[in-house]
């Protein structure tokens, strides 16, 4: 089953003056379970499309759907509902809640659903086992570095139960050990818990380790490989 | 709980800032404080002054008596053995007032002349503790006369020295008697110095022709706050022949002063809060706009704008008025030191006793200026946070976490 669709999405920035054409007529299905990065050079659309998919831009023409929600009709503040309650989020960088501790954090969208105390603290504490911190607790991002701040990242993006994870450049800032321990975690959530991640992505580390390709050049998919 | 506690951690991420905010909240706080009292103890001794050595709490004449002070508009005695038996006074006094010329060998001038019964005049005033020189009037001795150091600069008399009182009669004769100065007071107001002095009224009545008369009844309550307007009222209703004034009615400007405390507080703390309102948007924007990957990710992540406004205001509210309890404690003691050591303006005295202001100032402020100060300070924080939650919420996360 699908749980995102995308039909003819197109993009247009700017369209009164000079019209920038980010994306033209994107089609694309992802199914549950699945570990997929979207590549392409630079200004091929790839982080538009995640966002349109994400619900942090609307297409300018084509349909948008999640677990059969077409999201390009919902207003903002129903878009920022629907998000939390079915969409994870890694960023690239600004994950975290710079006041927060790292359980603070994991738990913090729980709170926005109004989660019980007890589910919420279970929860944490399975997460943060899941992403190897449970000894990073208390600590606050500052203390933390790069690799485990976007661990706890994932364990946040996760503590909602969404139905997918979108990851814009995660590995961006990390260096090569905290890009394999990260991608190895995130693997792993994905292969025995079938948590289904999207990513958007240059890291060849990354490219590697997804089991379907979706390039875009120029706004178009170019191909769709799945491994 | 969680939005509060990130607003509150907010808050000290940039210690600086909010520290200078917190400081000059303090600042603030404490020199309103530390002014408003010193404001109250300068309008209050006014009104006090004014209450004690001229106008008492109420007082009550013959209708037509009015400015012009018409020997023959007098109160009936009956009348004053009645009003003695009003409730709540501290004292009442039976007065007679009369319009003349006081003269020296060495110069006169226009009088009033109140003729008292010292017994009783000196439980309703207090110009007996404000001698200088000498006794207040005995009541024992004929033609005594007690006058302010500046009737006797003008007209360069001293103790024990004669004047001459001169006025018309009852019957419209000019008639003159010689008064003995016995004593010599200053209450601190200029005018009201120079305007009167006082005799024995037994001594004024004789020389009037008239030797029951009673021009003026002065009475004194024990609660002003409560008693003033309801003992006025019954006094009117129960006697509607006779004109029954309070103090503010009595005299225009001690009104005047008690309202422009009012007045001063409201215009000072108007302009305090509108300090502080520019000092913390300009703060609580900055945060704002420092942070608005960090907003951009909130609600990409799912934090409704309703949430997003309210973590924004709670910051505002927390910064706002962390100061404030501070300042207000460092008014209260400094406002409490001030009232104990007092404020000794007397190296000035000539141009406060021109006013009517007391050189020798003890600053209180009433517990209701606080509570309303903290009120001001909460509602100041609150309307401060409005442009900046406006600009938070207005951040698109897309464009924001984009931000550079």
């Amino acid at each position: 089953m699908s749980i995102i669709s995308a039909s003819n999405i197109k993009k247009t920035y700017d369209p009164d003056k000079i019209a920038v054409h980010a994306l033209r007529g994107i089609d694309l299905e992802i199914k549950q379970g699945e570990f997929t990065a979207i590549v392409g050079p630079s200004g091929s659309g790839k982080t538009t499309l995640l966002n349109i998919i994400g619900g942090l831009d609307r297409p300018s023409e084509g349909k948008i759907e999640i677990a059969n929600t077409d999201i390009s009709d919902l207003s903002d503040n129903e878009l920022i509902d629907f998000r939390k309650d079915n969409i994870g989020f890694v960023f690239q960088a600004y994950n975290l809640i710079p006041v927060l501790t790292a359980k603070e954090n994991v738990e913090f969208v729980m709170v926005l659903q109004k989660r019980s105390k007890e589910e919420r603290d279970q929860r944490t504490k399975e997460l943060l086992e899941a992403v190897g911190l449970t000894d990073k607790t208390n600590k606050t991002p500052s203390e933390l570095s790069g690799g485990q701040q976007q661990r706890v990242a994932v364990a946040r993006a996760l503590a909602s139960k969404p139905r997918f994870i979108l990851a814009d450049e995660p590995t961006a800032n990390l260096d090569s050990e905290s890009t394999a321990g990260l991608l190895d975690m995130m693997a792993q959530l994905n292969q025995e818990e079938g948590v289904t991640f999207v990513f958007s992505t240059h890291d060849q580390r990354v490219i590697d380790r997804a089991r379907r390709i979706v390039t875009l050049v120029d706004g178009k998919i170019e191909s769709d490989e799945t491994r | 709980m969680m939005l509060p506690k990130i607003a509150w951690r907010n808050i000290w991420r940039s210690k600086v800032r909010s520290f200078v905010v917190i400081g000059a909240v303090f600042l603030g706080v404490w020199a309103f404080i530390s002014m408003m009292a010193i404001t109250f103890s300068v309008s209050l001794g006014y009104v006090d002054d004014a209450i004690r050595f001229q106008t008492s709490h109420l007082q009550i004449h013959h209708p037509n008596f009015g400015d012009d002070k018409a020997s023959e508009f007098t109160i009936d005695q009956k009348l004053y053995d009645q009003l003695k038996e009003t409730n709540n006074t501290i004292g009442i006094t039976q007065r007679t007032i009369v319009t003349g010329m006081v003269r020296s060998s060495r110069g006169a001038r226009g009088i009033i002349i109140k003729g008292v019964d010292p017994d009783t005049e000196t439980i309703v005033s207090d110009i007996h503790k404000s001698l200088l020189e000498g006794s207040f009037l005995t009541g024992t001795k004929k033609n005594e006369v007690v006058i302010s150091q500046e009737i006797a600069d003008k007209l360069k008399l001293k103790l024990r020295k004669k004047l001459v009182l001169q006025f018309q009669d009852i019957n419209r004769e000019i008639v003159s008697a010689s008064f003995r100065v016995v004593g010599i007071f200053k209450t601190g107001n200029n005018i009201t110095d120079l305007s009167m002095l006082m005799v024995n009224r037994k001594d004024i009545n004789r020389l009037l022709g008239q030797p029951t008369a009673i021009h003026e009844v002065a009475l004194l309550l024990e609660d002003p706050t409560t008693q003033l307007l309801p003992t006025q009222e019954k006094l009117s209703t129960a006697h509607p022949n006779i004109l029954v004034e309070n103090y503010r009615e009595i005299s225009p400007e001690v009104q005047l002063y008690e309202s422009q405390i009012y007045i001063s507080v409201s215009i000072l703390m108007f302009i305090f809060m509108l300090a502080l309102i520019f000092g913390i948007i300009n703060t609580m924007l900055m945060a704002v706009l420092e942070r608005s990957r960090e907003l951009g990710m909130l609600m990409a992540i799912g934090m409704n704008k309703i949430r997003v406004f309210g973590m924004i205001v709670l910051e505002t509210i927390m910064l706002g008025t962390i100061g404030a309890p501070l300042g207000m404690a460092a008014g209260w003691l400094t406002v409490k030191y001030l009232n104990k050591r007092g404020l000794d303006f007397s190296e000035y005295s000539e141009g406060t006793d021109a006013f009517g202001i007391k050189s020798f100032l003890r600053p209180e402020l009433d517990a209701d200026i606080y509570f309303i100060l903290m009120i001001a300070v909460f509602v100041t924080a609150l309307l401060a946070s409005i442009y900046p939650a406006l600009r938070a919420i207005k951040l698109r996360p897309i464009e924001a976490i984009r931000k550079i």
